[in-house]
């Protein structure tokens, strides 16, 4: 998406968005819970009965998925490996969500950070005074 | 004028009479310095004491010594009458305490910020831990944050209300999956988390499902409809176990196998092995339950090997797993 509005100049890390409207559609749904699982190994079941298992790089608001070290299984039980793997939002059905993330910490501290960066780009020229303040 | 000078002259006689007492020097002049011992000086210069002299504290090169710090001084009694009566700027105890604040107006001043803070905290619910800054700040964190988790308790009232209390209470629900036509499965699990789309977190899941059919098999399965779901839900409530989960023609087989009739259970028979064989397995389960002649046992018994090579019917364990919403056809909270 394209950046839009008040944005921090830095560039963004690899769990932030870069506008305003993805940011906001993510803090509103369960997508947050995905995108905390970022970095895990999990199996995502298709639309299509296929599966793809492997590490989860990135998830936008959308519900795309990149994942990379792929096992990819079709629907006839036929793997394959695959490096990079990106899944529209739409043919997900499923994701399986490793054993040891707890679900509602994850949600909270993905909201959190978003809630960080959202107050960082806002007070822009400001931040200057939070130090002298806050002692 | 005359007089003064008279009074002066007076007084400075007095003085010039005590000067003598004290000192063995005869000449009448104020300024006795050398001759006079220190003490003698200081007195004169102290306000306070009984010796002072006016004229020696105003020519001497030091100021005198104030009785109190930061005392006012006049530069004459004009000066002070007017300061007496309270003309402008007089230095009240309010006036006082202003100046003091404007001079120190830059400064942020904890005791500012203690009086901002109880403002604030009167005013609205501010979520923020942190409060600690200007009063800009404020102004926008004062609406209250809306994110997922919060929008969960707000859905009360509406359908999603209704799963709400499923999470709140620890219901154990089943959530129906769809394919792209028809139902895919059920999943048994426990809420954490749902959404507006009807994503859904759930944990200790058991996912009973059926693989999807190919070819003829798909051509002629009929089309999922909420009665058929219902009945299916029923039928698989009924039998319990690994049911197949899929649709089925329940209304034509129950009807059917119920009415006994010979001529049917051929019938039906010949058009299993083209139909969906989910269909044929549960007008199987069916048949076992309901009809028991031969016929139907025969039928069923040819029909039990039949639908095994497709189709087949998948229970898993899932010990934590996200539904996308736009899978799930309904959601059955389960009673207690």
């Amino acid at each position: 998406m394209e950046s839009e509005g008040a944005e921090s100049s830095v560039p963004a890390p690899v769990e932030v968005f870069s506008s305003i409207r993805e940011r906001t559609i993510a803090e509103n749904s369960m997508v947050v819970l995905l995108q905390g699982l970022q970095g895990e190994v999990t199996t995502v079941d298709l639309r299509n009965e296929s599966t793809a298992r492997g590490r989860v790089i990135s998830v936008d608001a959308f519900m795309n998925i990149r994942l990379a070290d792929v096992l990819y299984r079709d629907r006839r039980d036929q793997l394959t490996r695959l490096q990079d793997l990106f899944v529209t939002g739409r043919n997900v059905r499923y994701v399986h969500i490793p054993d040891h993330v707890d679900i509602m910490k994850t949600i909270q501290n993905q909201l959190s950070k978003i809630h960080r960066v959202r107050n960082f780009a806002s007070e822009g020229g400001g931040r200057k005074e939070f130090p002298k303040k806050t002692k | 004028m005359d007089e003064r000078e008279r009074k002066s002259v007076k007084s400075d006689s007095k003085k010039t009479e005590t000067a003598p007492c004290s000192s063995s020097a005869s000449a009448p002049e104020q300024p006795k310095t050398d001759s006079k011992p220190g003490d003698d000086d200081e007195l004169k210069i102290d306000i306070c004491s009984d010796k002072f002299d006016p004229l020696l504290a105003l020519y001497s090169p030091t100021a005198p010594p104030l009785p109190f710090p930061n005392i006012k001084c006049f530069n004459n009694v004009a000066e002070y009458e007017s300061f007496l009566k309270g003309g402008r700027g007089r230095a009240k105890p309010e006036n006082v305490e202003k100046k003091r604040r404007k001079a120190m107006k830059g400064v942020a001043d904890p005791e500012r910020i203690e009086r901002l803070k109880n403002l604030m905290v009167k005013k609205t619910e501010s979520e923020e831990g942190e409060s600690s800054s200007g009063t800009t700040q404020r102004k926008r964190k004062q609406r209250p944050q809306k994110n997922v988790l919060t929008r969960m308790p707000l859905c009360k009232g509406s359908p999603l209300g209704e799963l709400y209390r499923c999470v709140e209470e620890r219901i154990r629900v089943k959530v129906h999956i769809r394919t792209f036509k028809g139902l895919r499965g059920v999943c048994s699990g426990f809420v954490v988390a749902f959404d507006k789309f009807w994503n859904m977190a759930l944990v200790d899941v058991d996912e009973t499902y059926r693989e999807p059919l190919f070819g003829e098999a798909f051509y002629h399965e009929k089309a999922l409809t909420v009665s058929r779901l219902f009945e299916k839900l029923n039928l698989q409530e009924g039998s319990g176990g690994d049911e197949p989960v899929k649709k089925q023609e329940a209304e034509q087989k129950s009807s059917k196998h119920q009415s006994g009739d010979a001529k049917t259970t051929p019938k039906s028979c010949s058009a299993q092995p083209t139909s969906v064989k989910g269909d044929s397995r549960t007008a199987e389960s069916k048949l076992l339950q309901e009809v028991e002649t031969t016929q139907g046992k025969h039928k069923v018994s040819l029909k039990a090997q039949g639908p095994q090579t497709y189709g087949r019917v998948h229970t898993r364990h899932i010990n934590q797993l996200f539904i996308r919403g736009e899978n799930v056809v309904l959601v059955n909270p389960q009673p207690l």
